[in-house]
């Protein structure tokens, strides 16, 4: 009885169980999770001295306080040695992050995603592949090192380092941290010198935030306990119920139910008021966040800006903050350059021009109501009683990033952030929410700022070797149709080619006489050869012709931070890869060692000693290597008032021993050596006193760009006419939901999980719906110039009329073969969330799906 | 569930259930709160002439506060997430990793309604019947 098979029962880990601290793989939030493993037969008891959780479970466990084991906690794993062993993965109690044992419906199912042949993980990549004609052969990984070595080595000789291409993973958490990005970076980067390389979520090598890195402001300046100290939070193109799950639920939501009082009178003046925190959602959707915050009972105001006019909307909100002298002139004169400042002035604040006109141009572009824009810069600013400082934690997400001119979008919410003096103070803070965790350490990027356009120069012809590592582009690229249209016909062509015989099928058995047909091929008909690294199967792998196998996280050591408070934690390794995979760094490492042996045997040493030192035995020795790489000059041994000034990630002086010690309480980075004691400590702020990272420690200011009713989009300003309009009525946004991470890799092979969103969907408002005669459930024919799909129907007040909002890669149709080809030319980073799309409704909806799965409304809470 | 002794308790008559009106019962011990109620529409795998009768585990599976009966589907008060009644109590929105557990219902010719066995665990426990010590 149920959609999937339910269990009745878990059992407990016995006191001997096998026990690690971990993160969770997943988002930006990064809570903690404890990990048990015991062979199979050897369950505790429920006794509280009978089971390694030490908790009696002879009776219920209290609602809030007790700890959360439930059914998908619970997993049984296949170890090398043969054997079954139990896996009990359940929040840690003693976390700073995840308060009280909370977790998120994502973590919650961990222990679901583990690998075994037994479940639906059995899917997992067990082996390197190498493609014979239409099918995958398995073959050793001394083989696929060969030919993937051999491959690179001939076009790196041929034509040099820019016909070598490659979209790499830049974060922490599952597949990511410190020993998997350096191991990336120190081939691609340090051996190859490859700038053709891409972000997994983008086309180049840019920063989501220069827009206020630029400023000398990192974008992970705050801690989680702002979230509890604020006065004022503002959610900035951040659904953070869904996204930043636990975030919202365990340290914004007590500060808005006011349960964080005592915790503020310790940071708080004496006679400073305080209260329940207010929240300001700038989101063009009515999203779970917004109705969430407003059943907590806090005041929450909803500011709703037509897509594309964020800047404009954070410019007007600057200018009431100038207009009503809401900002602190000693701020700005001493810790700002007053330089730069006029540039803000005239561009950005308009200030040569009347305010009446600048607000009534903003409510035009934005659709904000004037009111509204000032009343919400009115909480984020003003003084409270008794002339004391708001504290304002201002955070922006992907609606942001992804957004028009999101160079500038993330530069003027910086800038609000700073004319306000929202940083550096308790309760404070203006960042990003962040989509992933961090953990970066890599050797320096060897192309320009901004970076080419990976995916653009991929598909116009460019590049004879393309090695996509830990993404799927074939979901995550934008222009996604006509990107896989394009690597599909490159790789087919090498494909065809690879042909002995014109007239026969055979191709070359020996991987160095494969190799040397593969170039040839490369040349002749301007194919491209794929490898594609990865822990599934994706999409983006049916078109390789080499695809290696990595493990994931909880199959090999790694170190990560969270987004939150820059958390650096060990999650711990407590299980083996499936079949022969292996993690990214030694995958790496395998590559780096015969390239330089190749390179050896050239007798061309100036190139084989670009790969030396990737003899790495553990991701610990990965850890020393990049620790001396990269910080073997740093001075650390700083106060906390210099840490604005250090590697926002650095975490020179860490070992696994000395994180092992701290185990769930972590480390906050940049992490210093106290001056006085040498010890390594944290970094909770990141400036404290007010020094950014620039050269003076002043924050620069930057004048945005002039409004230009999105022309400068002219793959979507081509819809904005009043032809295109009638034949692309709808805009078109996307983004994540609650149930499912990124491409649901995972996901979508647990039944209970895929069940819920069996299909890419679209929100549509019920004026939208009742015109057009969609039910919810009923499905949608979706399509513009750049491509086409077809959706479920979710009949939502979501979105506004005339809006549709996606759910962004569905392993059954991505969003992003609608997206345009735009992307800022400061930063070379796409607008995924906005276009214009035609909607066609099909037969009817899919009949088991309206059986089986909830069409209810995910923003109503009652 | 197969092969277990689950307890077989009458949980009410269909006569006396009101549309949406949840009633309160425990299953499969008097420690486990569990709802029943009538839907507005069917629901899958529902009990009764209309296939609108089903009966959950009143207590959330994410961090085992009692769930309430709003406009057709159940909602949790802490984080609130929320499960669909007609979709095996699929949980739909929030933090909660596992649907609510369902109790299979049995109606007789007489319309009473039996509770006969769960399907999914109850927060907070670590079966749903007794286990050794």
């Amino acid at each position: 009885m149920s959609t999937y098979r339910r269990k009745e029962s878990v059992p407990l880990p016995p006191k001997d169980a096998a026990s690690y601290n971990t993160v969770c793989q997943y988002c930006n939030v990064g809570c903690g999770y404890k990990v048990y493993v015991w062979p199979d037969g050897a369950a505790g008891g429920a006794a509280a001295d009978a089971n390694a959780f030490g908790l009696d479970f002879t009776s219920p466990q209290v609602a809030l306080n007790g700890l959360a084991y439930t059914e998908s906690m619970h997993s049984v794993i296949r170890k090398r040695d043969g054997r079954d062993y139990h896996v009990a993965i359940v929040p840690a109690k003693d976390s700073p992050i995840n308060l009280l044992g909370n977790h998120s419906s994502r973590g919650g199912s961990n222990a679901t995603t583990t690998w075994s042949d037994s479940r639906s993980t059995r899917v997992r990549l067990h082996y390197p592949l190498l493609r014979v004609g239409d099918t995958f052969n398995a073959i050793p990984w001394a083989d696929a090192v060969e030919l993937q070595a051999r491959v690179i080595k001939g076009v790196l000789d041929r034509y040099g380092s820019d016909q070598l291409a490659a979209k790499i993973y830049d974060h922490g958490g599952g597949g990511g941290g410190y020993e998997n990005t350096y191991g990336t970076g120190r081939l691609l980067f340090t051996g190859l010198q490859m700038k053709y390389t891409g972000i997994h979520n983008r086309p180049g090598y840019s920063s989501e935030t220069w827009g206020t890195r630029d400023r000398g402001m990192h974008e992970l300046n705050y801690t989680a306990q702002d979230a509890r100290l604020a006065d004022t939070i503002v959610l900035w193109g951040a659904n953070s119920y869904e996204t930043a799950t636990v975030f919202f639920a365990a340290h914004m939501m007590p500060n808005l139910q006011g349960a964080t009082t005592e915790e503020k009178k310790k940071f708080y003046n004496a006679t400073e008021p305080m209260g329940p925190a207010r929240m300001i959602v700038i989101d063009p959707r009515i999203t779970a966040t917004v109705n969430a915050a407003r059943k907590t009972g806090a005041q929450v105001m909803h500011l709703r800006p037509n897509l594309g006019t964020d800047y404009m909307l954070a410019n007007a909100m600057a200018r009431v903050v100038w207009e009503k002298k809401l900002y602190d002139t000693t701020f700005l004169n001493q810790h700002t350059d007053m330089k730069s400042f006029a540039d803000y002035k005239a561009k950005s604040l308009q200030a040569d021009r009347s305010y009446e006109d600048m607000l009534a141009e903003a409510e035009r572009i934005t659709g904000v109501p004037r009111a509204d824009i000032e009343q919400a810069a009115t909480w984020i600013a003003e003084r409270k009683k008794g002339g004391f400082l708001q504290r304002t934690l201002i955070l922006y997400e992907k609606g942001v990033i992804w957004n028009y001119r999101q160079y500038d979008t993330v530069a003027a919410i910086a800038q609000l952030g700073a004319l306000t003096w929202s940083v550096g103070r308790p309760g404070t803070g203006t960042g990003r929410q962040g989509g992933h965790q961090e953990g970066y350490a890599r050797p320096g990027y060897p192309g320009p700022k901004p970076p080419p356009d990976v995916d653009k120069y991929v598909q116009s012809g460019q590049g004879k070797l393309f090695w996509v590592i830990g993404c799927n582009p074939y979901l995550a690229a934008q222009n996604n149709q006509l990107f896989r249209k394009r690597i599909g016909e490159r790789t087919a062509a090498l494909g065809r080619f690879l042909s002995v015989s014109a007239s026969q099928a055979g191709e070359p058995g020996s991987m160095a006489e494969l190799a040397a047909r593969i170039l040839d091929g490369v040349e002749k008909t301007n194919g491209l050869f794929l490898t594609v690294q990865d822990i599934y199967q994706t999409e983006t792998a049916r078109d390789a012709h080499l695809i290696l196998p990595a493990a994931q996280w909880g199959e090999a050591e790694l170190c990560s931070l969270n987004c939150n408070s820059r958390l650096l934690r060990l999650y711990d390794r407590f299980m083996d890869p499936p079949g022969d995979a292996r993690p990214d760094w030694d995958i790496h490492a395998m590559i780096g060692r015969r390239l330089e042996a190749l390179y050896t045997a050239d007798g061309k040493s100036d190139v084989s000693k670009r790969f030396a030192g990737m003899d790495w035995k553990s991701g610990e020795d990965v850890l020393a290597s990049a620790e001396k790489d990269l910080y073997a000059s740093a001075n650390t041994r700083v106060p906390a008032s210099e840490a604005g000034g250090l590697d926002p990630e650095g975490f020179k002086g860490v070992t696994y021993a000395f994180l092992r010690e701290i185990g769930q309480n972590g480390i906050q980075t940049p992490v210093r050596m106290d001056p006085k004691t040498g010890e390594l400590v944290g970094t909770e702020r990141l400036y404290p006193t007010f020094k950014f990272a620039t050269t003076d420690g002043k924050f620069g200011w930057y004048g945005t760009r002039p409004w230009d009713d999105h022309k400068s989009a002219a793959a979507v300003a081509k819809y904005l006419t009043p032809e295109g309009e009638q034949s692309y009525p709808f805009w078109f946004s996307m983004g994540r939901n609650q149930i499912i991470w990124q491409t649901a890799y995972h996901q979508r092979h647990l039944a209970e999980k895929a069940a819920t969103i069996p299909l890419p969907y679209v929100e549509m408002s019920p004026e939208d719906a009742s015109a057009m005669g969609f039910a919810s459930g009923d499905m949608a024919s979706i399509n513009n110039e750049e491509g086409n799909g077809v959706f479920a129907v979710y009949v939502t007040d979501s979105v506004p009329k005339g809006m549709l909002f996606a759910i962004m890669y569905h392993w059954l149709g991505t969003a992003n073969s609608l997206t345009s080809p735009y992307t800022d030319p400061m930063s070379t980073n796409p607008w995924y969330k906005g276009t214009r799309v035609a909607v066609h409704k099909l037969a009817g909806p899919l009949p088991s799906v309206i059986e089986t799965t909830s069409f209810l409304p995910v923003n109503d809470f009652g | 569930p197969d092969g277990r002794l689950w307890p077989q308790v009458k949980v009410g008559n269909v006569k006396d259930l009101e549309q949406s009106k949840p009633v309160g019962f425990n299953y499969p011990d008097e420690k486990s709160p569990a709802w029943l109620v009538k839907l507005s529409g069917a629901a899958y795998e529902g009990a009764g002439p209309d296939s609108n009768i089903v009966a959950f585990s009143a207590i959330c599976t994410h961090m085992g506060c009692p769930v309430e009966f709003v406009g057709d589907r159940f909602i949790c008060p802490c984080h609130y997430s929320m499960f669909d009644p007609a979709k095996n109590g699929q949980v739909y929105q929030g933090l909660a990793s596992d649907y609510l557990p369902q109790i299979a219902l049995e109606i007789d010719a007489a319309g009473d309604i039996q509770a006969v066995r769960m399907s999914g665990l109850v927060w907070g426990r670590v079966s749903d019947a007794p286990v050794r010590t």
